[in-house]
């Protein structure tokens, strides 16, 4: 990977309209880059969950389990990926599901960048002065909307009233995909007791 | 030499075993824990321990029924309001029997009681008995004559038709009556000394979610008429403190505040706090046996500030310091010997607890142990604002119970106020109080920095002047080229 791709997130914390639109049409973004910028976010995550200084941290240490957060932002990321994706196919969006990938990727980059310094001052701070922490964070959060929000609208080339519609609709099939999963599920569950149960009347009788 | 060191050991075995006398949860019938800050169930050594039954029978006097309410004076003369069979029993601490009171002369005739249920004696041993079904509290002097009746209050705020029920009664030191009356729900009644009814104290406000308010909004009237009520919870319990402030316990089904402190005017003056809330259990099965929130049915004010309530629902007595936090809990139902069936009313005796078992008809004591002693003295330590010498009690609590939060937050208060702020912030987080860790953390960082200022304001003009000396350099390399 060229030094120039790697760099490209950080151009784009700064240039998001035009950043995101070489991601698009001139192959500046790199999926796998997107990938390891969300497992850094999920380790910062699970960091300033278990490290953040003592006056700032609501979390019980024992119940802080770092590949659960693993694999629920990944999940999160994947499900918001494909019914984003999904979506945008039936209004003519015209970007990829790599390029979705891509812009949800690189939007956690604040996040990382906010995460591990904010847990770092977290340790110097008393009562009173947690709210420069909070603040810290707080930017961080909507950078990171507002990097999702340009990202999302540039490579499907969409105007922002059709990108909130398209946003709406997003989450909408996000609770259907979840819904549809659960089904099949227990489904598959009914089936399988179906399955054993003839199984075990056979080993009763045969 | 040898032999000697082979003697030596089984004699240290037989002076450990000798002092291993702490009782521990598989000692008694019952699970002795407590809630830490993060809400989660933790065990404890039981703080105290059953130590026996005193049932009627005992007496002499035949098996009481369904006995409602007791009162320990504190010269040690245990009244015991004997509901079923319309009596008041007077004995000892020693459980010897003093006297039954069963009739008094009233008017120059003989008069009895009718389900006694509630029961007071005052300093100078005058007795007030709420005689339920009578409907009038009786107090007689401590030769028996009668002091005072009260009955059928008077007053603009009680309806024509109510019916004087009391359950429960309480005498401040200014000789005010307090009484917890059937049915009442506006709160406690107070009467002035000579018997007149003056006002409610403690009035509980009625809660209603958004939910049922929206709900309400949309039913029509004849709906609105079937519906529950929205009435304000009941009182079960009263005692009062030697301030003259009264303590009294009411039904919570949230679990939120089942213990009221009512100042003089009736207002709720106590200390509350968001870790444990004042309402017993915080963690409870929402359906099945043993289920909901703790029903505290009564409560008992003992020395420096510290309360028990009694929960008949689990049989639990949960203790409380004057500024809300959870003590210790200890005690259970069942038919094991120290268990209850339905404890209705508790007292202390001495720095024992006794609780009244209403359906076994007995008083069931409990004895402090080494671990409820310590955390006793210890609060009463802090309480009385002698915080160095508590600490020695509280490093003594910890070695029975590492895990006693409130033992690590004295200590760490205490190093605070000694200036060792390094140890108090280990302490103070140790015991999870954010409020003083903080004071203690900015004082260290204060302290770092004071010793520190040197190095950091020299680094500082080193970088600046640093700075200033490259840039010149780089400026005069630029004019120097063109």
């Amino acid at each position: 990977m060229s030094k120039e791709k790697l760099l490209y997130p950080f151009y784009i914390l700064t240039h998001p309209m035009d950043g995101f639109y070489e991601v698009r049409h001139r192959e500046k973004g790199s999926v796998p880059l997107s990938l390891l910028i969300l497992l850094l976010f999920s380790i910062s995550f699970s960091i300033n969950k278990r490290y953040a200084g003592f006056v700032v941290n609501d979390i019980n240490p024992l119940s802080v389990n770092s590949f659960q957060d693993f694999k629920g932002i990944f999940a999160l990321f994947f499900l918001f990926c494909v019914a984003n994706w999904s979506i945008t196919c039936l209004v003519e969006g015209e970007g990829r599901l790599k390029d979705i990938v891509t812009v949800v990727g690189y939007a956690t980059l604040p996040l990382v960048l906010a995460y591990i310094p904010a847990t770092l001052f977290s340790q110097i701070i008393a009562e009173n002065e947690e709210a420069f922490y909070y603040l810290v964070l707080g930017i961080a959060i909507a950078w990171f909307l507002l990097l999702i929000f340009i990202g999302i609208m540039t490579v499907h080339n969409f105007t922002f009233g059709k990108m909130i519609g398209t946003l709406i609709c997003t989450f909408i099939a996000m609770l259907i995909i979840i819904f549809i999963i659960l089904l099949i599920m227990t489904l598959i569950q009914q089936v399988y007791t179906f399955f054993e149960s003839i199984y075990t009347e056979l080993l009763f009788r045969v | 030499m040898r032999k000697k060191r082979l003697l030596f050991i089984p004699l240290m075995i037989a002076l450990m075993l000798t002092f291993n006398t702490i009782a521990y949860a598989d000692d008694v019938p019952y699970d002795t824990y407590n809630y830490d800050s993060w809400g989660d169930i933790v065990y404890t050594p039981a703080a105290y321990v059953p130590e026996k039954h005193l049932s009627g029978a005992d007496l002499g006097i035949g098996n009481f029924v369904t006995p409602q309410d007791f009162y320990v004076t504190d010269d040690g003369y245990i009244y015991v309001a004997d509901t079923g069979n319309n009596r008041i029993v007077v004995t000892t601490k020693d459980w010897k029997l003093v006297k039954v009171i069963d009739q008094f002369m009233n008017d120059g005739k003989k008069d009895g009681f009718k389900s006694p249920s509630g029961i007071y004696v005052t300093k100078d041993k005058r007795v007030y008995i709420a005689d339920t079904d009578n409907n009038r509290v009786v107090a007689l002097k401590d030769d028996g004559s009668l002091y005072q009746i009260i009955s059928n209050p008077k007053s603009e705020v009680l309806a024509d038709n109510f019916v004087f029920t009391p359950q429960k009664v309480t005498v401040d030191y200014a000789n005010r009556v307090y009484v917890i009356a059937k049915g009442m729900f506006q709160g406690i009644m107070a009467f002035d000394e000579t018997g007149n009814f003056t006002s409610f104290s403690g009035t509980i406000n009625v809660q209603i979610t958004t939910l049922e308010k929206i709900w309400r909004k949309f039913s029509t009237k004849a709906q609105r008429s079937r519906q529950s009520l929205f009435i304000p919870t009941e009182f079960t319990g009263i005692d009062v403190d030697s301030d003259g402030f009264v303590f009294a316990t009411n039904v919570d089904n949230e679990g939120t505040q089942a213990v009221r402190r009512l100042n003089p005017k009736g207002q709720d003056v106590i200390d509350k706090n968001d870790k444990y809330k004042l309402g017993g259990d915080l963690i409870f099965r929402l359906m099945g046996d043993y289920s909901g929130a703790s029903h505290i049915s009564d409560i008992v004010v003992r020395e420096k500030g510290i309360y028990s309530v009694v929960d008949s629902t689990r049989g639990r007595i949960f203790t409380y310091d004057h500024e809300g936090n959870l003590l210790y809990i200890f005690g259970g139902l069942g038919s094991q010997m120290g268990t209850f069936k339905m404890p209705t009313a508790i007292e202390k005796i001495d720095d024992n607890i006794a609780v009244l078992d209403s359906t076994n008809a007995e008083v069931l004591t409990f004895s402090e142990t080494e671990y409820g002693k310590l955390i006793n003295e210890a609060v009463g330590l802090r309480y009385d604002g002698d915080e160095t010498k508590a600490v020695e009690k509280w490093k003594q609590v910890l070695k029975l119970d590492s895990n006693y939060e409130l033992a690590y937050v004295g200590i760490g208060k205490s190093y605070l106020a000694a200036g060792k702020n390094k140890l108090a912030m280990k302490y103070l987080k140790l015991g999870m109080n954010k409020e003083y860790y903080s004071i203690a953390f900015k004082r260290y960082r204060n302290d770092i920095l004071k010793d520190n200022l040197g190095y950091i304001l020299t680094g500082v003009v080193v970088i600046i002047a640093g700075y200033s000396v490259v840039s010149r350099v780089k400026k005069h390399k630029r004019e120097e080229q063109n």
